[in-house]
């Protein structure tokens, strides 16, 4: 009898630790999927890889720590080749199979020109870590975002100070025509900030230009070197621009140089260490403050390992603004009462959306983080000086319309 | 169908398009690579007469076809004293022309891109993508595609037999061209936003190899070529980053073993006769 009761006592005990042990299961099983579109091939591999490492280091740490309130964080990581059309079906393919909670990307402009119309149609948040032309989110209110600020807001606390530390009277213009972008900043930004803070564009009715993809650009340098600017404002990334300031260097045409966000990259210091560059920038490598700096030494290690890129690969502003994206989700999803199941899909999009634009004091990498009413981000930026093989920041800027929330 | 399969399927019908719009220039022996540049001038075009001038969709991609239409008979004609791979760089060069046109065109916004365009629907594109491709299957039941056939194998020969070479040549110039400015103006309503960065050397390249693969002998065969291209780099991404390399070496692959293309004649007599036998 008493062989009996025990083994009756063990079979409920057993049942009991099988029961437990299944909802544990179904705990662990339960997933919260945020997904992401980075270009790890094409033309801008290098940026779309290491975004790729910097979400998995995010997504292993957040699951970690316990994963987003009892549930398993999956960041669903879909390369677009920055091209626009796989971009938007990438983000199809992640509301319709993945049942993505939000969106981190496109990277391009181009890429969100077409991507965030399907996500206003799809009705999910998407957000871009780098598009910076101006006008893209703000034509697709109100489910499209940028963690990035408007190249005309950074032009107007980079330009004065360009101007004051250089003494530049004069500039001359010259940019990759084929990158819509740099074709903002060189053709309109610039010249309007710099007219306005009394610096004399000497080319504005013809700038130079050239295309992404050019190897020689002697011709444009030789151009621009008759012209004998004070300063050179070069609208171009920064793989196209290193092309120019190392024709620069070999022409002897060693003038500072000013640009927009596409600048930086600890590349281009290293093409002509003696031409000083100006540029803004949200984040940056050599940057100082506990948050970035604890970011850069956990995700470089993971780069030069993970990324397959050359060692001496850096973290990146898109690496950052990525990371900040996905933090902002699963903070939403933790505190805007996101159920997670999948019959409340569409409600808990709707609440991640709202919570993202009343999002105010977020803290990012940088400094706090919110959106103002065109979907871009406010943040602080930094103007930054490039010398000596490292970024140094020169000027806090914040680019909210009052100078407040940063 | 999920919204994802939807938009895999608008961009093969574009794609089809343009690859229909390869074959029928192919079919006169002439090779085009400048077709971006015809899609881009309808994509420009049809975009401007439905958000500036509000005219209907249809209308409009009507009126682009006929516009590119024109265009393509005239760059036909010069492109008449070119043969082989001086055509090919001829048209080449007319491509690159367009796209460096519409990227300092700055009324159509230029390098900062043209938006404004309504959504079109799936079955619209199904419905152009599948009109042209049955007009191109029963133009390749015709008389005159036996004219351009015998251009295509020897137009010195089909010159003695009475045969207008000129004319056959520039019409199919035309009709290719025609076509392109369809696919150019579905392309912008579909993405709702176009940049000349769109209408590259890349996107004549990709019509080009859509008939390659497909096959370049029937029209059916770029159906087959623009799923695949479409479809297989989607299909790959269990390979990650080596995705592409993956589709390069499909592309290899297929040449080697099937230089006509996948689909041939014998292959659809084939097909056509176990359906028939089913």
């Amino acid at each position: 009898m008493m062989g009996m009761r025990a083994h009756f006592a063990g079979t409920l005990l057993a049942a009991a630790a099988m029961a437990a042990g299944a909802s544990a299961v179904q705990a662990q099983s339960r997933e919260v999927v945020i997904g992401a579109i980075v270009p790890s091939s094409g033309p801008f591999a290098e940026w779309g890889r290491t975004n790729t490492v910097t979400l998995k280091m995010l997504e292993k740490q957040v699951n970690d720590a316990g994963g987003v309130n009892g549930a398993k964080l999956r960041i669903a990581i879909y390369d677009d080749a920055a091209r626009p059309a796989q971009a938007a079906n990438s983000l199809r393919k992640l509301v319709g199979d993945d049942k993505a909670l939000a969106v981190a990307g496109p990277l391009t402009s181009s890429a969100c020109e077409v991507t965030f119309p399907v996500a206003n149609q799809l009705k999910i948040v998407a957000t871009s870590q780098a598009s910076s032309k101006p006008g893209v989110a703000k034509a697709n209110r109100p489910w499209a975002f940028r963690n990035t600020v408007d190249e005309g807001i950074l032009a107007k606390v980079s330009v004065p100070y360009f101007k004051k530390n250089f003494n530049v009277e004069s500039v001359a213009l010259i940019y990759d025509a084929k990158d819509a972008v740099s074709t903002a900043i060189s053709t309109r930004i610039m010249p309007a900030v710099m007219t306005a803070n009394g610096v004399k564009v000497l080319n504005e009715k013809d700038p130079l230009s050239f295309n992404t993809g050019d190897l020689d650009v002697s011709a444009q340098v030789t151009k621009l070197k008759s012209l004998n600017p004070d300063g050179v404002v070069i609208g171009a990334d920064y793989s196209q621009a290193v092309t120019v300031i190392r024709e620069m260097k070999r022409q002897g045409l060693v003038k500072p140089v000013i640009g927009g966000t596409p600048l930086i990259s600890s590349a281009i210091l290293k093409a002509a260490p003696e031409i000083p560059l100006i540029a803004p920038a949200t984040f940056y490598a050599t940057m100082k403050g506990a948050r970035a700096e604890r970011f850069v030494a956990e995700l470089q290690p993971l780069l030069r390992k993970e990324s397959g890129l050359p060692p001496e690969i850096e973290p990146s502003m898109y690496d950052a603004n990525i990371y900040e994206i996905v933090s902002m989700y699963i903070d939403a999803v933790k505190t805007a009462g996101v159920s997670g199941k999948p019959e409340d899909l569409e409600a808990d999009r709707t609440k991640l959306r709202d919570h993202v634009a009343k999002l105010k004091g977020f803290e990012g990498l940088g400094g706090p983080i919110g959106f103002n009413a065109d979907g871009d981000a406010i943040k602080a930026f930094y103007i930054v000086q490039g010398q000596n093989g490292a970024w140094e920041t020169k000027v806090r800027g914040c680019s909210s319309a009052n100078g407040g929330g940063c | 169908m999920s919204t994802y399969y939807a938009g895999l399927f608008a961009d093969v019908g574009i794609l089809l398009l343009g690859a229909l719009s390869v074959y029928v220039i192919l079919a006169t022996g002439q090779l085009s690579l400048g077709n971006a540049g015809f899609m881009g001038i309808g994509a420009y075009l049809a975009s401007y007469l439905t958000v500036t001038l509000q005219w209907p969709l249809t209308a409009a991609l009507v009126a682009a076809a006929l516009a590119c239409g024109a265009i393509g008979i005239i760059v036909g004609f010069p492109a008449l004293r070119l043969r082989g791979i001086y055509l090919a760089m001829a048209t080449l060069g007319f491509g690159e022309m367009v796209r460096s046109f519409f990227l300092n065109f700055e009324p159509m916004g230029g390098s900062g891109g043209f938006h404004g365009m309504t959504h079109v629907s799936l079955g619209t594109i199904w419905l152009w993508a599948g009109g042209v491709l049955l007009a191109v299957l029963v133009l390749e039941r015709s008389r005159l595609w036996l004219e351009l056939r015998a251009v295509h194998d020897d137009e010195t020969a089909a010159g003695l037999v009475g045969l207008d070479t000129t004319l056959t040549k520039v019409g199919a110039f035309g009709f290719g061209a025609a076509i392109a400015a369809i696919a150019g103006g579905l392309f912008a309503h579909h993405h709702v936003y176009i940049e000349p960065a769109n209408f590259g050397f890349e996107r004549s390249i990709e019509f080009v190899l859509a008939v390659i693969l497909g096959g370049s002998t029937v029209g059916p065969g770029a159906l087959v070529g623009a799923m695949l291209i479409v479809m297989l780099p989607e299909w790959l991404r269990v390979v990650a980053d080596w995705r592409l390399a993956a589709f390069g070496a499909f592309l290899i692959l297929v040449l080697l073993t099937r230089r006509q293309g996948i689909l041939d004649r014998p292959l659809l007599a084939r097909l056509a006769f176990r359906r028939s036998a089913a």
